[in-house]
């Protein structure tokens, strides 16, 4: 029962977790209205999820031994260039905020950004809803057992708790100010980001598109992957116990860059170049 | 024209980015000779042999069956790899070359019994 718990609640953490970013974002802008595009999205990704279940369990041969790598691979990479142009924007117009609390972001703008918020929304519950339908769909096939009841409660409780872990966010991320709410999405999304890339490099380099190396250090006495906060702290951060240079490379050429499109006044403030806020204000 | 100066050298280091990228890619996609085949059994939540010894240095290819009514999930973190086996289904698994060590598996959804080594020598 706990060990389904503790797969479910692995599998739907990132998700809930994108879904009320996404939410309260729609709120802090000032457009709840627009939910139904972030619903959309996530029961869009569902159906996906399950119809890619299905396909992986019907479909046989170099295409189901290939395809799913390749979609899953594609999902990190879109998911991460989604997440950074919605930094950026974040980024661009958080000085347009100055002084008002809850402004509404002008009707134009928000309309282009919420297919957007909605393609994040698909991205972040599809990345591992495949997996997820298939562990529960194969739950639901143990159930003559009285330990597949058991095994099923516990995955039920391991997405109501990723749930929760989704509303928690939701409602704090409501109650930040609105200067709050994009400064601290800004610096999750950013990390969660770079771990994504460091995820999408991994998975490349276990496919033997990239090549492998040793690790570069190794923290597994201190807190080991398979454990349940080193598995949050990797979909949260990009924790790696054991990163390959090729991962740890990519997690800080990812942070570097995206971090000056989202954190544009931060260069500023350095003196480095002006060029950036120029560039803001042109844009906006 | 500011505009356009600014906006491209910022877009420049994501340029840069996709560059080492592409660059990474060409290189790491070496032509590979016909890697051997290793069948491995998930039954019972348990893989067999739990034990897999391979040469160092080859890449292979590991033919996973789950006998088992539920699918299973092979992972294994050092080797970046996951992969879901459906009920009744062989995955074919490319593992790439090795070095000499030992390298942990599991079956991410029965992690407490399905668990298992390769060992390059």
């Amino acid at each position: 029962m706990g060990a389904t718990f503790v797969v479910v609640l692995r599998e739907g953490f990132e998700a809930a977790l994108l879904l009320g970013i996404v939410y309260a974002y729609l709120t802090k802008i000032g457009h709840p209205e627009s939910y139904r595009y972030v619903t959309i999205g996530g029961a869009l990704a569902l159906g996906a999820s399950i119809l890619m279940g299905v396909g992986v369990s019907v479909a046989s041969g170099p295409l189901a031994d290939f395809g799913p790598d390749v979609i899953a691979v594609g999902v990190i990479f879109v998911a991460v260039a989604l997440l950074t142009w919605h930094g950026w924007w974040m980024g661009r117009h958080a000085r347009e905020l100055r002084g008002e609390v809850q402004r509404r972001i002008d009707e134009a703008h928000a309309q282009q950004r919420l297919w957007m918020v909605g393609l994040i929304a698909f991205t972040g519950v599809f990345r591992e809803g495949a997996e997820t339908v298939l562990f529960l769909w194969g739950l639901l096939t143990q159930l003559e057992e009285a330990s597949g009841w058991l095994a099923l409660l516990g995955a039920t409780a391991g997405l109501v708790g990723a749930a929760i872990l989704g509303w928690v966010v939701f409602q704090g991320g409501r109650r930040l100010s609105i200067h709050g709410f994009f400064a601290a999405t800004s610096v999750l999304l950013l990390f969660l980001a770079g771990g994504l890339v460091a995820s999408g490099v991994g998975r490349l380099q276990g496919l033997g598109v990239l090549p492998a190396g040793d690790p570069l250090w190794d923290t597994s006495w201190l807190l080991n992957d398979h454990s349940i906060v080193g598995s949050l702290l990797a979909g949260l951060v990009g924790y790696r116990a054991r990163p390959s240079a090729l991962e740890v490379a990519g997690y800080l050429v990812y942070v570097v860059a995206a971090g000056t499109l989202f954190f544009p006044t931060l260069l500023r403030r350095r003196g480095a170049s002006d060029l950036a806020e120029r560039a803001a204000n042109r844009h906006v | 024209m500011t505009c356009i100066r600014a906006v491209s050298a910022r877009h420049w280091t994501l340029v840069m980015v996709v560059a080492v990228f592409g660059l990474m890619l060409t290189t790491g996609a070496s032509a590979q000779d016909k890697p051997t085949e290793i069948p491995v059994t998930i039954e019972n939540n348990r893989f067999s042999p739990a034990e897999i010894k391979v040469p160092a240095g080859k890449p292979f290819v590991l033919v996973v069956t789950n006998k088992d009514a539920k699918p299973e999930e092979f992972e294994s973190k050092e080797l970046r790899i996951e992969k879901v086996i459906p009920a009744g289904k062989t995955a074919n698994i490319r593992v790439r070359a090795l070095k000499p060590g030992s390298y942990p598996f599991f079956g991410e959804f029965n992690p407490k019994t399905a668990q298992g080594r390769i060992i390059a020598e």
